[in-house]
């Protein structure tokens, strides 16, 4: 299938052409950073694009419901997925940049604990709302039962809607796109703050305790940019909702992985360019 | 970069906002140069009204490409023209003097690599999105270059990267915390654009949205993030220039401010001239 006969409107089918298109592009920038930069950069790199993709990845676990679900319309937490992702994502970069001086792990497992904490947090207030502020019961309208529970949802379903409220899964799948969103933004955030920290002191001619504050914040601001690029084009993904892992569009994140792996290395490659140029 | 021309109706026609933001916004980053001509910070301002010319752009290019209904919201729009703009402006000011064009240029390919893949990878199958997201990514660069200008006075990295402490009122020394880049300022210019460039559609839009209105709350947005820019600017030019570019903020505001309630009340139906809750007699 071309793009040409592909269907008009935004639907879940892929394009092939479009797909291998992607890959090469994240082929030739890897291998503009491989010229550039063999050894630290091109690792910096790679550990960008697996943020990235993590991040990309989380973001389809995460119940958004935007303005429907404000009025109690349909089942998730009522804003938009540039919101809900930069709350999570940056709570866990934070988590994250603070545990930075911990080793790479821990930091890592904190950015990522960072981001669940944050989403079960939300998602918890999000229900306390719904029922005891708005009398809605949480009821998926997109499966009969519950995946994890067991559940059954229909009977709980007020009618014209699209379900309300969280149900049990959809709170799971938050905190599990919450984690994999701290961890990968801070993943980000740690590749980069390495390269600065092993590079700038030479660029600016200083010592790296004066450059200190150059790379903690260029890394932040870099983490965050790539964050929310990655955000918006998984919530373009997934056309603005989604109920969480067992809603039919959840079956997109093939797109979104190839998408998210080639900005994540165009963007990582721009940032890796900052200081090998 | 193909043009669409498309004409909104009873409006300026979007290429040709366009084309005048993108001059607008280049000129007045190139006049900030005078800084270094001059040997003063005293045409700092000068980043402040690219700001505002590239927001006005901006947010148009939000406009139509909302008009398709992308079903994330506005505000994502925002956020993906900073997040792209950000990695492109900090690269750019490596670049010396051509900062502002490289900027541009390399916004523009990132966008159009993003357009690519929001349009193509992941189906989204909208006519404007690559166009849109180009703009979006250079309006993004642009605004934050705009406002590393307004408060530090150059778009160089070393500038941006570079600061002086005064010790002891006389001791005068290198240090990199205090500057743009350093200090953390690029975060707040960030939000303080990416929230002036989604807020303007956001609130007009609907049946009754009128061109004019949405460009004057722009500006008047764009005037209102220059003030917070400008009175953080204090920090890093001389006091003389940042309350100069205080002055032409807080004027412009106040200017914007005025238009656009005219224009509200021009294009509502009726208005209420509220009063504050009376005082009432007896406390």
């Amino acid at each position: 299938m071309t793009a040409v006969a592909a269907k008009p409107a935004a639907g879940s089918a892929m394009n092939p052409t479009a797909m291998v298109i992607g890959v090469v592009m994240l082929i030739i920038l890897l291998g503009i950073a491989y010229v550039v930069s063999p050894g630290l950069g091109l690792m910096a790199l790679i550990g960008v694009v697996i943020g990235g993709v993590l991040i990309g990845f989380g973001v389809h676990f995460v119940p958004v419901g935007g303005a429907p679900a404000a009025m109690g319309q349909a089942p998730g937490i009522a804003t938009g997925v540039a919101m809900l992702a930069a709350g999570a994502g940056l709570a866990g970069l934070f988590g994250g940049a603070w545990a930075a001086d911990q080793g790479f792990v821990i930091a890592v497992i904190t950015g990522g604990v960072g981001g669940g904490m944050m989403m079960a947090i939300t998602c918890m207030m999000v229900n306390f709302v719904y029922v005891f502020g708005m009398g809605i019961p949480a009821a998926s309208g997109k499966v009969a039962k519950d995946p994890i529970t067991g559940d059954t949802q229909p009977e709980f379903k007020s009618q014209g809607t699209e379900g309300h409220g969280l149900p049990f899964v959809s709170f799971v799948g938050g905190v599990t796109g919450g984690i994999l969103g701290g961890a990968g933004g801070t993943l980000i955030y740690l590749e980069l703050l390495s390269l600065y920290q092993a590079t700038l002191p030479t660029v600016l001619n200083a010592s790296a305790t004066q450059v200190l504050p150059i790379a903690v914040a260029t890394a932040g601001i870099f983490a965050i940019g790539m964050f929310l690029v990655n955000a918006v084009l998984t919530a373009y993904n997934i056309t603005g909702t989604i109920e969480g892992p067992h809603d039919p569009k959840f079956k997109r994140w093939p797109r979104a992985i190839v998408a998210s792996a080639v900005a994540s290395a165009l963007c990582g490659l721009v940032a890796i360019l900052i200081v090998t140029i | 970069m193909t043009v669409k021309v498309e004409v909104i109706e009873g409006g300026i026609p979007h290429t040709k906002i366009m084309i005048a933001g993108l001059i607008c916004t280049i000129v007045c980053l190139y006049l900030s140069y005078l800084n270094v001509a001059t040997g003063t910070e005293m045409f700092s301002f000068f980043g402040g009204l690219a700001v505002i010319s590239a927001l006005i752009w901006g947010s148009h290019t939000i406009k139509v490409l909302c008009s398709y209904g992308i079903g994330t919201g506005v505000p994502s729009a925002g956020m993906i023209a900073f997040g792209s703009g950000v990695i492109a402006m900090l690269l750019a000011t490596k670049f010396g003097i051509a900062a502002p064009i490289v900027a541009l240029v390399l916004a523009a390919i990132i966008g159009l690599v993003l357009g690519y893949l929001s349009n193509n990878v992941l189906n989204m199958k909208i006519p404007v999105m690559i166009q849109s997201l180009t703009e979006l990514a250079v309006v993004g660069a642009l605004t934050l270059m705009g406002f590393a200008v307004l408060m530090t006075g150059s778009f160089t990295f070393t500038g941006l990267t570079t600061g002086s402490v005064t010790l002891f009122g006389a001791l005068s020394m290198p240090s990199y915390q205090l500057s743009f880049i350093g200090g953390g300022l690029t975060a707040v210019a960030f939000l303080l654009g990416a929230i002036a460039i989604q807020h303007p559609f956001n609130a007009c839009l609907g049946p009754g949205w009128k061109q004019d209105r949405m460009l004057m709350l722009t500006a008047e947005c764009g005037f209102l993030s220059m003030i917070v820019a400008a009175i953080m600017s204090f920090a890093l030019i001389s006091t003389g220039s940042a309350i100069l570019s205080l002055l032409i903020a807080l004027i412009g505001w106040v200017y914007t401010y005025c238009e656009y309630i005219k224009l509200s009340k021009r294009d509502a139906f009726a208005w209420l001239d509220a009063k504050p809750i009376p005082e009432v007699e007896g406390h």
